[in-house]
Protein backbone atom coordinates (compact mmCIF):
# COMPACT_ATOMS: atom_id res chain seq x y z
CA UNK A 1 0.00 0.00 0.00
CA UNK A 2 2.81 2.25 1.12
CA UNK A 3 4.42 1.45 -2.22
CA UNK A 4 1.50 2.01 -4.18
CA UNK A 5 0.91 5.20 -2.54
CA UNK A 6 4.62 6.21 -3.09
CA UNK A 7 4.34 5.11 -7.06
CA UNK A 8 1.02 7.42 -7.54
CA UNK A 9 2.66 10.24 -6.25
CA UNK A 10 5.76 9.73 -8.09
CA UNK A 11 3.69 9.31 -10.92
CA UNK A 12 1.11 12.53 -10.29
CA UNK A 13 4.59 14.05 -9.88
CA UNK A 14 6.18 13.84 -13.19
CA UNK A 15 2.51 14.00 -15.52
CA UNK A 16 3.00 17.11 -13.35
CA UNK A 17 6.46 18.63 -14.27
CA UNK A 18 5.93 17.03 -17.89
CA UNK A 19 2.84 19.23 -18.54
CA UNK A 20 4.34 21.90 -17.32
CA UNK A 21 7.33 21.23 -19.53
CA UNK A 22 5.08 21.24 -22.44
CA UNK A 23 3.16 24.13 -21.61
CA UNK A 24 6.34 26.42 -21.32
CA UNK A 25 8.15 25.29 -24.43
CA UNK A 26 8.22 28.73 -25.14
CA UNK A 27 9.84 31.73 -23.65
CA UNK A 28 9.18 35.44 -24.25
CA UNK A 29 12.56 37.59 -24.12
CA UNK A 30 13.15 41.51 -24.68
CA UNK A 31 16.09 43.55 -25.42
CA UNK A 32 16.49 45.43 -21.55
CA UNK A 33 15.52 48.43 -22.88
CA UNK A 34 11.66 47.23 -22.72
CA UNK A 35 10.58 48.86 -19.07
CA UNK A 36 8.60 46.28 -18.28
CA UNK A 37 8.98 42.38 -16.90
CA UNK A 38 6.05 40.83 -18.04
CA UNK A 39 3.35 41.19 -20.78
CA UNK A 40 0.02 40.04 -21.35
CA UNK A 41 -1.31 37.78 -23.74
CA UNK A 42 -3.69 40.19 -25.51
CA UNK A 43 -0.46 43.10 -25.93
CA UNK A 44 2.07 40.34 -27.16
CA UNK A 45 -0.46 39.33 -29.85
CA UNK A 46 -0.89 42.77 -30.48
CA UNK A 47 2.99 43.63 -30.99
CA UNK A 48 3.60 40.48 -33.20
CA UNK A 49 0.14 41.10 -35.25
CA UNK A 50 1.52 45.13 -35.78
CA UNK A 51 -1.79 46.40 -33.93
CA UNK A 52 0.38 47.84 -31.61
CA UNK A 53 4.43 48.88 -31.74
CA UNK A 54 4.82 50.18 -27.79
CA UNK A 55 4.81 48.42 -24.65
CA UNK A 56 4.79 50.24 -21.36
CA UNK A 57 5.93 53.55 -22.50
CA UNK A 58 8.54 52.01 -24.76
CA UNK A 59 8.87 51.36 -28.79
CA UNK A 60 8.72 47.70 -29.66
CA UNK A 61 9.61 46.02 -32.47
CA UNK A 62 8.71 41.86 -32.86
CA UNK A 63 11.42 39.43 -34.00
CA UNK A 64 10.44 36.12 -34.89
CA UNK A 65 12.03 32.68 -35.70
CA UNK A 66 11.86 31.28 -39.81
CA UNK A 67 10.39 28.04 -38.09
CA UNK A 68 10.94 24.94 -35.59
CA UNK A 69 9.48 23.81 -32.46
CA UNK A 70 9.37 26.87 -30.24
CA UNK A 71 7.99 28.92 -33.28
CA UNK A 72 4.82 26.63 -33.76
CA UNK A 73 4.46 26.61 -30.22
CA UNK A 74 4.11 30.75 -29.97
CA UNK A 75 1.86 30.78 -33.33
CA UNK A 76 -0.11 28.01 -31.70
CA UNK A 77 -0.05 28.97 -28.18
CA UNK A 78 -0.26 33.21 -28.23
CA UNK A 79 -1.28 34.03 -32.24
CA UNK A 80 -3.94 31.07 -32.59
CA UNK A 81 -2.54 31.15 -36.59
CA UNK A 82 -0.74 28.96 -38.32
CA UNK A 83 2.36 30.21 -40.12
CA UNK A 84 1.34 30.24 -43.74
CA UNK A 85 -1.93 32.47 -41.97
CA UNK A 86 0.94 34.58 -40.18
CA UNK A 87 3.01 34.81 -43.41
CA UNK A 88 -0.08 35.54 -45.48
CA UNK A 89 -1.15 38.39 -42.24
CA UNK A 90 2.26 40.19 -42.65
CA UNK A 91 1.99 39.91 -46.37
CA UNK A 92 -1.23 41.43 -46.65
CA UNK A 93 0.09 44.42 -44.57
CA UNK A 94 3.35 44.84 -46.52
CA UNK A 95 1.29 45.28 -50.22
CA UNK A 96 -1.65 47.70 -48.78
CA UNK A 97 1.25 48.89 -47.16
CA UNK A 98 -0.01 49.36 -43.06
CA UNK A 99 2.76 47.49 -42.07
CA UNK A 100 6.27 45.71 -42.40
CA UNK A 101 7.36 42.41 -42.91
CA UNK A 102 9.30 41.54 -39.27
CA UNK A 103 12.89 40.04 -38.65
CA UNK A 104 12.64 36.41 -38.68
CA UNK A 105 16.10 34.61 -37.74
CA UNK A 106 17.24 31.05 -37.91
CA UNK A 107 17.88 29.79 -34.94
CA UNK A 108 16.93 30.47 -31.24
CA UNK A 109 20.94 31.82 -31.12
CA UNK A 110 20.06 33.97 -34.14
CA UNK A 111 17.35 35.50 -32.13
CA UNK A 112 18.89 35.99 -28.70
CA UNK A 113 21.81 37.74 -30.55
CA UNK A 114 19.61 40.13 -32.25
CA UNK A 115 17.24 41.13 -29.87
CA UNK A 116 20.16 41.55 -27.75
CA UNK A 117 21.38 43.92 -29.56
CA UNK A 118 18.53 45.54 -30.62
CA UNK A 119 16.42 48.07 -28.73
CA UNK A 120 12.69 47.66 -28.51
CA UNK A 121 13.29 44.18 -29.63
CA UNK A 122 10.74 41.49 -28.40
CA UNK A 123 10.99 37.36 -29.69
CA UNK A 124 10.55 34.23 -28.55
CA UNK A 125 12.84 31.12 -27.97
CA UNK A 126 12.81 27.85 -26.89
CA UNK A 127 12.35 27.33 -23.04
CA UNK A 128 15.59 26.20 -22.74
CA UNK A 129 17.57 28.19 -25.01
CA UNK A 130 20.55 30.58 -23.00
CA UNK A 131 19.11 33.97 -23.01
CA UNK A 132 22.07 36.25 -22.16
CA UNK A 133 21.85 39.55 -22.49
CA UNK A 134 18.19 39.46 -22.63
CA UNK A 135 15.64 39.63 -20.11
CA UNK A 136 12.83 37.16 -20.18
CA UNK A 137 9.08 38.34 -20.14
CA UNK A 138 6.67 37.03 -17.86
CA UNK A 139 2.88 35.67 -19.93
CA UNK A 140 0.28 36.85 -18.14
CA UNK B 1 -3.35 24.51 -77.43
CA UNK B 2 -1.06 22.03 -76.07
CA UNK B 3 2.24 23.94 -77.82
CA UNK B 4 1.10 27.15 -76.50
CA UNK B 5 -0.02 26.05 -72.72
CA UNK B 6 3.61 24.06 -72.71
CA UNK B 7 5.38 27.11 -73.50
CA UNK B 8 3.75 28.98 -71.02
CA UNK B 9 3.95 26.65 -68.27
CA UNK B 10 8.07 26.18 -68.95
CA UNK B 11 8.70 29.94 -69.54
CA UNK B 12 6.79 30.62 -65.96
CA UNK B 13 8.46 27.67 -64.06
CA UNK B 14 11.98 28.55 -65.09
CA UNK B 15 12.18 31.78 -63.93
CA UNK B 16 9.78 31.39 -61.03
CA UNK B 17 12.63 28.35 -60.14
CA UNK B 18 15.66 30.94 -61.20
CA UNK B 19 13.50 34.09 -58.85
CA UNK B 20 12.84 32.37 -56.18
CA UNK B 21 16.26 30.73 -55.21
CA UNK B 22 17.58 34.36 -55.41
CA UNK B 23 15.17 35.84 -53.60
CA UNK B 24 16.65 37.99 -50.38
CA UNK B 25 18.08 41.22 -48.84
CA UNK B 26 15.21 43.38 -49.23
CA UNK B 27 16.34 45.68 -46.47
CA UNK B 28 18.21 48.69 -46.49
CA UNK B 29 18.96 52.22 -44.31
CA UNK B 30 18.55 55.72 -45.34
CA UNK B 31 19.78 57.94 -42.60
CA UNK B 32 19.59 55.24 -40.27
CA UNK B 33 15.88 54.15 -40.66
CA UNK B 34 14.78 50.72 -42.22
CA UNK B 35 13.58 50.43 -45.93
CA UNK B 36 11.86 47.33 -46.96
CA UNK B 37 11.35 46.67 -50.44
CA UNK B 38 8.55 44.10 -51.49
CA UNK B 39 7.84 42.97 -54.99
CA UNK B 40 5.28 40.20 -57.11
CA UNK B 41 4.95 38.92 -60.24
CA UNK B 42 2.44 36.45 -61.35
CA UNK B 43 1.82 34.63 -64.68
CA UNK B 44 -1.44 32.91 -65.59
CA UNK B 45 -2.41 30.97 -68.45
CA UNK B 46 -6.75 30.71 -69.33
CA UNK B 47 -7.96 28.11 -71.24
CA UNK B 48 -12.07 28.30 -71.97
CA UNK B 49 -14.44 25.81 -74.02
CA UNK B 50 -16.35 28.57 -75.01
CA UNK B 51 -16.84 32.50 -75.00
CA UNK B 52 -13.07 34.33 -74.72
CA UNK B 53 -13.03 36.07 -71.04
CA UNK B 54 -11.21 38.88 -69.82
CA UNK B 55 -10.49 40.19 -73.46
CA UNK B 56 -7.70 37.35 -73.57
CA UNK B 57 -8.02 34.85 -76.55
CA UNK B 58 -8.86 32.04 -74.03
CA UNK B 59 -10.27 29.57 -76.56
CA UNK B 60 -7.12 28.87 -77.92
CA UNK B 61 -5.73 29.31 -74.58
CA UNK B 62 -4.10 32.58 -73.02
CA UNK B 63 -1.14 33.32 -71.52
CA UNK B 64 -1.84 37.24 -71.91
CA UNK B 65 -2.51 36.82 -67.83
CA UNK B 66 0.80 39.07 -66.08
CA UNK B 67 0.99 41.17 -63.55
CA UNK B 68 3.66 42.27 -61.04
CA UNK B 69 3.91 45.00 -58.37
CA UNK B 70 7.65 46.69 -56.71
CA UNK B 71 6.88 48.65 -53.10
CA UNK B 72 8.89 50.41 -50.50
CA UNK B 73 7.84 51.37 -47.27
CA UNK B 74 10.01 53.03 -43.66
CA UNK B 75 9.08 53.79 -40.79
CA UNK B 76 10.38 58.14 -40.34
CA UNK B 77 9.13 57.06 -36.61
CA UNK B 78 7.51 55.61 -34.14
CA UNK B 79 3.78 56.67 -35.53
CA UNK B 80 4.84 57.90 -39.14
CA UNK B 81 5.28 55.64 -42.08
CA UNK B 82 5.66 56.31 -45.80
CA UNK B 83 5.63 54.01 -48.72
CA UNK B 84 4.69 53.62 -52.26
CA UNK B 85 3.75 50.40 -54.79
CA UNK B 86 3.62 50.53 -58.62
CA UNK B 87 1.94 48.37 -60.20
CA UNK B 88 1.54 46.93 -64.03
CA UNK B 89 -0.36 44.72 -65.58
CA UNK B 90 -1.45 43.13 -68.97
CA UNK B 91 -5.31 40.54 -69.24
CA UNK B 92 -5.66 40.26 -72.74
CA UNK B 93 -6.26 43.92 -73.93
CA UNK B 94 -6.48 45.39 -70.56
CA UNK B 95 -3.58 47.30 -70.10
CA UNK B 96 -0.61 46.76 -71.70
CA UNK B 97 2.17 46.73 -69.14
CA UNK B 98 2.23 50.64 -67.94
CA UNK B 99 3.18 51.10 -64.45
CA UNK B 100 1.03 52.89 -62.65
CA UNK B 101 0.70 53.93 -58.77
CA UNK B 102 -1.12 51.46 -56.85
CA UNK B 103 -1.02 53.38 -53.64
CA UNK B 104 1.43 56.03 -51.89
CA UNK B 105 0.68 57.75 -48.85
CA UNK B 106 1.72 58.70 -45.52
CA UNK B 107 0.44 57.16 -42.14
CA UNK B 108 0.34 58.03 -38.50
CA UNK B 109 -0.54 56.76 -36.17
CA UNK B 110 -1.92 58.28 -32.78
CA UNK B 111 -2.99 55.69 -30.83
CA UNK B 112 -4.37 52.40 -31.33
CA UNK B 113 -7.80 53.31 -31.50
CA UNK B 114 -6.83 56.52 -33.89
CA UNK B 115 -4.79 57.08 -37.00
CA UNK B 116 -4.84 59.23 -40.40
CA UNK B 117 -3.15 58.22 -43.59
CA UNK B 118 -3.45 60.84 -46.94
CA UNK B 119 -2.32 59.96 -50.32
CA UNK B 120 -3.39 56.76 -52.74
CA UNK B 121 -4.79 54.83 -50.50
CA UNK B 122 -6.00 51.34 -51.32
CA UNK B 123 -9.79 50.98 -50.69
CA UNK B 124 -11.15 49.30 -47.87
CA UNK B 125 -14.19 47.02 -48.85
CA UNK B 126 -15.41 43.90 -48.05
CA UNK B 127 -13.07 40.95 -47.32
CA UNK B 128 -10.18 40.98 -49.98
CA UNK B 129 -10.80 44.65 -52.05
CA UNK B 130 -7.80 46.42 -51.10
CA UNK B 131 -5.80 43.02 -51.68
CA UNK B 132 -7.04 41.93 -54.69
CA UNK B 133 -4.22 42.25 -56.55
CA UNK B 134 -1.94 39.79 -53.97
CA UNK B 135 -3.36 36.42 -55.13
CA UNK B 136 -0.09 34.65 -53.24
CA UNK B 137 -2.35 35.47 -50.06
CA UNK B 138 -5.39 33.26 -51.35
CA UNK B 139 -5.50 29.63 -52.71
CA UNK B 140 -7.81 30.80 -56.09
CA UNK B 141 -6.28 32.02 -58.72
CA UNK B 142 -8.74 34.32 -59.60
CA UNK B 143 -10.49 35.39 -56.46
CA UNK B 144 -14.54 35.48 -57.43
CA UNK B 145 -15.21 37.25 -60.66
CA UNK B 146 -19.06 38.44 -59.58
CA UNK B 147 -17.06 40.46 -56.48
CA UNK B 148 -13.68 41.19 -57.51
CA UNK B 149 -13.85 41.29 -61.18
CA UNK B 150 -10.13 41.66 -61.94
CA UNK B 151 -11.54 43.71 -65.88
CA UNK B 152 -13.29 46.63 -63.74
CA UNK B 153 -10.16 46.90 -60.73
CA UNK B 154 -9.22 50.07 -61.03
CA UNK B 155 -12.82 51.58 -60.86
CA UNK B 156 -12.90 51.07 -56.88
CA UNK B 157 -9.44 49.52 -55.33
CA UNK B 158 -8.35 53.09 -54.56
CA UNK B 159 -8.88 56.55 -53.94
CA UNK B 160 -6.79 59.56 -53.47
CA UNK B 161 -7.91 61.06 -50.59
CA UNK B 162 -7.61 59.95 -46.76
CA UNK B 163 -8.78 57.58 -44.46
CA UNK B 164 -9.52 57.35 -40.60
CA UNK B 165 -8.78 54.45 -39.00
CA UNK B 166 -8.48 52.62 -36.04
CA UNK B 167 -8.82 49.94 -33.41
CA UNK B 168 -11.27 49.89 -30.44
CA UNK B 169 -11.04 46.68 -28.00
CA UNK B 170 -14.45 45.55 -26.27
CA UNK B 171 -12.50 43.35 -23.75
CA UNK B 172 -14.98 39.75 -23.79
CA UNK B 173 -16.54 41.41 -26.85
CA UNK B 174 -13.80 41.02 -29.07
CA UNK B 175 -12.53 43.75 -31.23
CA UNK B 176 -13.54 46.25 -33.84
CA UNK B 177 -11.35 47.72 -36.72
CA UNK B 178 -12.82 50.52 -38.46
CA UNK B 179 -11.91 52.47 -41.63
CA UNK B 180 -13.18 55.64 -42.81
CA UNK B 181 -12.21 57.27 -46.33
CA UNK B 182 -13.20 59.95 -48.65
CA UNK B 183 -11.67 60.38 -52.02
CA UNK B 184 -11.21 60.86 -55.58
CA UNK B 185 -11.69 57.71 -57.65
CA UNK B 186 -9.01 56.54 -60.09
CA UNK B 187 -9.63 55.26 -63.02
CA UNK B 188 -7.91 53.46 -65.96
CA UNK B 189 -7.71 54.16 -69.34
CA UNK B 190 -6.80 50.93 -70.46
CA UNK B 191 -9.37 49.28 -68.22
CA UNK B 192 -12.74 47.63 -68.80
CA UNK B 193 -15.01 50.41 -67.88
CA UNK B 194 -13.36 52.18 -70.97
CA UNK B 195 -13.34 49.38 -73.39
CA UNK B 196 -16.68 47.93 -72.41
CA UNK B 197 -18.20 51.29 -73.34
CA UNK B 198 -16.33 51.65 -76.36
CA UNK B 199 -17.94 48.17 -77.08
CA UNK B 200 -20.84 49.77 -76.52
CA UNK B 201 -20.76 53.06 -78.93
CA UNK B 202 -19.65 55.26 -76.23
CA UNK B 203 -16.20 55.25 -75.53
CA UNK B 204 -15.12 57.45 -72.83
CA UNK B 205 -12.96 60.95 -73.38
CA UNK B 206 -12.99 61.62 -69.92
CA UNK B 207 -14.38 60.18 -66.47
CA UNK B 208 -14.17 60.78 -62.72
CA UNK B 209 -15.84 60.47 -59.52
CA UNK B 210 -15.12 60.70 -55.73
CA UNK B 211 -16.06 57.44 -53.18
CA UNK B 212 -16.74 58.30 -49.55
CA UNK B 213 -17.41 55.00 -47.18
CA UNK B 214 -16.69 53.05 -44.36
CA UNK B 215 -16.12 49.54 -43.55
CA UNK B 216 -16.06 47.82 -39.43
CA UNK B 217 -14.48 44.51 -38.81
CA UNK B 218 -15.54 42.95 -35.72
CA UNK B 219 -12.96 39.97 -34.22
CA UNK B 220 -15.77 38.11 -32.35
CA UNK B 221 -15.04 36.79 -29.00
CA UNK B 222 -15.85 33.17 -31.14
CA UNK B 223 -12.21 32.24 -31.69
CA UNK B 224 -11.26 32.41 -35.49
CA UNK B 225 -14.84 34.09 -36.54
CA UNK B 226 -14.94 37.70 -37.94
CA UNK B 227 -17.84 39.47 -39.06
CA UNK B 228 -17.82 42.79 -40.91
CA UNK B 229 -19.76 45.29 -42.84
CA UNK B 230 -18.90 48.38 -45.85
CA UNK B 231 -20.67 50.71 -47.38
CA UNK B 232 -19.37 53.36 -50.60
CA UNK B 233 -21.11 55.79 -51.97
CA UNK B 234 -19.37 56.67 -55.48
CA UNK B 235 -19.97 59.33 -57.86
CA UNK B 236 -19.17 59.71 -61.38
CA UNK B 237 -18.90 62.46 -64.16
CA UNK B 238 -18.38 60.91 -67.39
CA UNK B 239 -17.96 62.74 -70.83
CA UNK B 240 -17.92 61.16 -74.01
CA UNK B 241 -18.66 60.98 -77.63
CA UNK B 242 -21.29 58.35 -79.50
CA UNK B 243 -19.64 55.91 -82.10
CA UNK B 244 -23.18 54.20 -83.57
CA UNK B 245 -23.54 54.85 -87.09
CA UNK B 246 -26.67 56.02 -88.07
CA UNK B 247 -28.14 56.15 -84.32
CA UNK B 248 -26.41 59.27 -83.93
CA UNK B 249 -24.38 61.75 -85.71
CA UNK B 250 -20.85 61.93 -85.75
CA UNK B 251 -19.32 63.53 -82.62
CA UNK B 252 -22.50 63.41 -80.71
CA UNK B 253 -21.72 64.66 -76.88
CA UNK B 254 -22.91 62.39 -74.31
CA UNK B 255 -22.56 63.33 -70.53
CA UNK B 256 -23.52 60.81 -67.66
CA UNK B 257 -23.57 60.84 -64.05
CA UNK B 258 -24.12 58.39 -61.63
CA UNK B 259 -27.56 59.25 -59.52
CA UNK B 260 -26.70 57.36 -57.50
CA UNK B 261 -24.07 54.57 -57.33
CA UNK B 262 -24.12 53.07 -53.73
CA UNK B 263 -23.22 49.60 -52.39
CA UNK B 264 -23.53 47.73 -49.11
CA UNK B 265 -21.67 45.03 -48.40
CA UNK B 266 -21.60 41.82 -45.37
CA UNK B 267 -18.80 39.85 -44.57
CA UNK B 268 -17.49 37.12 -42.93
CA UNK B 269 -14.39 34.49 -41.94
CA UNK B 270 -14.01 31.46 -39.77
CA UNK B 271 -10.39 29.57 -39.08
CA UNK B 272 -11.01 26.55 -37.32
CA UNK B 273 -7.97 24.49 -37.45
CA UNK B 274 -6.56 23.69 -41.02
CA UNK B 275 -9.86 24.95 -42.46
CA UNK B 276 -11.38 28.41 -43.54
CA UNK B 277 -14.85 29.28 -45.00
CA UNK B 278 -15.63 33.13 -45.79
CA UNK B 279 -18.42 34.17 -47.20
CA UNK B 280 -19.48 38.14 -49.05
CA UNK B 281 -22.86 39.75 -50.41
CA UNK B 282 -23.26 43.00 -51.67
CA UNK B 283 -25.85 44.83 -53.25
CA UNK B 284 -25.60 47.49 -55.30
CA UNK B 285 -28.01 50.52 -55.98
CA UNK B 286 -26.65 52.00 -59.25
CA UNK B 287 -28.78 54.71 -61.51
CA UNK B 288 -26.81 56.34 -64.08
CA UNK B 289 -28.47 59.65 -66.23
CA UNK B 290 -27.03 59.73 -69.56
CA UNK B 291 -27.68 62.64 -71.25
CA UNK B 292 -27.48 64.14 -75.11
CA UNK B 293 -27.00 67.79 -75.05
CA UNK B 294 -28.22 67.78 -78.56
CA UNK B 295 -31.42 66.32 -78.15
CA UNK B 296 -31.90 67.60 -74.75
CA UNK B 297 -32.96 64.19 -73.27
CA UNK B 298 -32.01 61.98 -70.21
CA UNK B 299 -32.09 58.31 -70.27
CA UNK B 300 -31.72 57.18 -67.12
CA UNK B 301 -30.57 53.23 -66.85
CA UNK B 302 -30.60 51.05 -63.88
CA UNK B 303 -27.78 48.95 -63.09
CA UNK B 304 -28.33 47.77 -60.08
CA UNK B 305 -26.98 44.44 -58.84
CA UNK B 306 -25.92 41.64 -56.13
CA UNK B 307 -23.58 39.70 -55.80
CA UNK B 308 -21.97 37.31 -53.16
CA UNK B 309 -19.94 34.62 -52.61
CA UNK B 310 -19.03 31.70 -50.25
CA UNK B 311 -15.55 29.86 -50.03
CA UNK B 312 -14.42 26.76 -48.46
CA UNK B 313 -10.57 25.97 -48.33
CA UNK B 314 -8.80 23.04 -46.45
CA UNK B 315 -4.79 23.05 -45.71
CA UNK B 316 -4.12 19.82 -46.62
CA UNK B 317 0.13 20.45 -45.65
CA UNK B 318 2.48 23.38 -45.49
CA UNK B 319 2.79 23.29 -49.10
CA UNK B 320 -0.91 22.33 -50.26
CA UNK B 321 -3.95 24.03 -50.01
CA UNK B 322 -7.40 23.08 -51.52
CA UNK B 323 -10.52 25.17 -51.81
CA UNK B 324 -13.75 25.36 -53.74
CA UNK B 325 -16.09 28.37 -54.08
CA UNK B 326 -19.63 29.61 -55.66
CA UNK B 327 -19.49 32.91 -56.88
CA UNK B 328 -22.97 34.48 -57.77
CA UNK B 329 -23.79 37.71 -59.80
CA UNK B 330 -27.22 38.99 -60.91
CA UNK B 331 -28.30 41.97 -62.44
CA UNK B 332 -31.52 43.82 -61.00
CA UNK B 333 -32.93 45.02 -64.29
CA UNK B 334 -31.24 43.00 -67.77
CA UNK B 335 -31.77 44.67 -70.76
CA UNK B 336 -33.37 41.41 -72.28
CA UNK B 337 -35.20 39.67 -69.20
CA UNK B 338 -36.13 36.90 -71.82
CA UNK B 339 -32.41 35.74 -72.68
CA UNK B 340 -31.51 34.02 -68.64
CA UNK B 341 -28.41 34.23 -69.53
CA UNK B 342 -27.58 37.64 -69.78
CA UNK B 343 -28.62 38.49 -66.47
CA UNK B 344 -26.65 36.52 -64.44
CA UNK B 345 -23.00 34.95 -63.83
CA UNK B 346 -22.51 32.09 -61.56
CA UNK B 347 -19.52 30.42 -61.47
CA UNK B 348 -18.66 26.92 -59.35
CA UNK B 349 -15.00 27.15 -58.70
CA UNK B 350 -12.10 24.36 -57.39
CA UNK B 351 -8.43 24.79 -56.91
CA UNK B 352 -5.29 23.59 -55.34
CA UNK B 353 -2.49 25.89 -54.36
CA UNK B 354 1.02 24.50 -54.43
CA UNK B 355 4.13 26.54 -52.00
CA UNK B 356 7.00 25.02 -53.87
CA UNK B 357 8.88 27.38 -51.29
CA UNK B 358 8.45 30.99 -49.08
CA UNK B 359 8.48 32.70 -52.52
CA UNK B 360 6.95 30.67 -55.16
CA UNK B 361 3.57 29.49 -55.14
CA UNK B 362 1.62 27.55 -58.41
CA UNK B 363 -1.94 26.84 -58.50
CA UNK B 364 -4.42 25.32 -60.89
CA UNK B 365 -7.98 26.17 -60.92
CA UNK B 366 -11.60 25.00 -63.10
CA UNK B 367 -14.70 27.42 -63.02
CA UNK B 368 -17.47 26.31 -64.34
CA UNK B 369 -19.81 29.70 -65.25
CA UNK B 370 -23.48 29.65 -66.15
CA UNK B 371 -24.54 33.07 -67.75
CA UNK B 372 -22.75 36.17 -69.44
CA UNK B 373 -24.15 38.86 -67.43
CA UNK B 374 -26.04 41.82 -68.93
CA UNK B 375 -25.36 43.66 -72.43
CA UNK B 376 -24.98 47.08 -70.45
CA UNK B 377 -22.82 45.43 -67.43
CA UNK B 378 -19.90 43.93 -68.62
CA UNK B 379 -18.80 40.85 -66.23
CA UNK B 380 -15.42 39.72 -67.91
CA UNK B 381 -17.09 38.74 -71.08
CA UNK B 382 -16.51 41.55 -74.46
CA UNK B 383 -18.31 41.85 -77.50
CA UNK B 384 -15.01 42.67 -79.36
CA UNK B 385 -13.83 39.54 -77.81
CA UNK B 386 -16.58 37.75 -79.14
CA UNK B 387 -17.91 38.83 -82.20
CA UNK B 388 -20.09 35.67 -83.16
CA UNK B 389 -21.92 36.36 -79.65
CA UNK B 390 -22.12 34.77 -76.45
CA UNK B 391 -22.88 30.90 -75.37
CA UNK B 392 -24.57 30.03 -72.42
CA UNK B 393 -21.81 28.09 -70.72
CA UNK B 394 -18.63 28.81 -69.88
CA UNK B 395 -16.00 26.15 -68.96
CA UNK B 396 -12.42 27.67 -68.11
CA UNK B 397 -8.85 26.43 -66.91
CA UNK B 398 -6.97 28.93 -64.99
CA UNK B 399 -2.94 28.23 -64.25
CA UNK B 400 -1.63 30.46 -62.68
CA UNK B 401 2.25 30.87 -60.80
CA UNK B 402 3.66 33.56 -58.62
CA UNK B 403 6.72 34.78 -56.92
CA UNK B 404 6.87 37.08 -54.15
CA UNK B 405 9.09 38.72 -51.75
Amino acid sequence: MKHLRFILITAALILCVSWQAQAAGVKVIANPSVKTDSISTGDLRSVFLEDSDSLAGSHVEPVLAKGGPAHEAFLKDYLGKSDPALQAFYRSLVFTGKGSMPKALASDADVVAYVARTKGAIGYVSSTASTDGVKTLEVK
Amino acid sequence: MKPTLFRCIAGALLPGLTVSVCLHAQEFKVFDRSVQVHGFATQGFAYTNNNNFLTMNTTNGSPAFTDGALNFSMAINDKLRVGAQAYARKVGQLDDFRPELDWAYGDYRFARWFGVRAGQVKTAIGLYNDTQDAEFLYTWAMLPQGTYPLDLRSSMIAHIGGDVYGQIRMKKAGRLDYTAYAGLRTFDDRGGYYIFSSDLGMPITSLSGRAEGWDLRWTTPIKGLILGSSWTNMTQTRDGVYNMPGVFPPNTLYKCAAAPQRTAVGYGDYQKGKWDFSGEYRATDYWLNIYTPVFGSTFTWNGGNENWFLTSTYLAAKWLSVGVYHSNYHVDSPANPANIASNHVYDEVGAVRFDINRFWIVKAEGHFMDGYGDVYSTQGFYERSNPGGFKRRTDMLVLRTSVNF
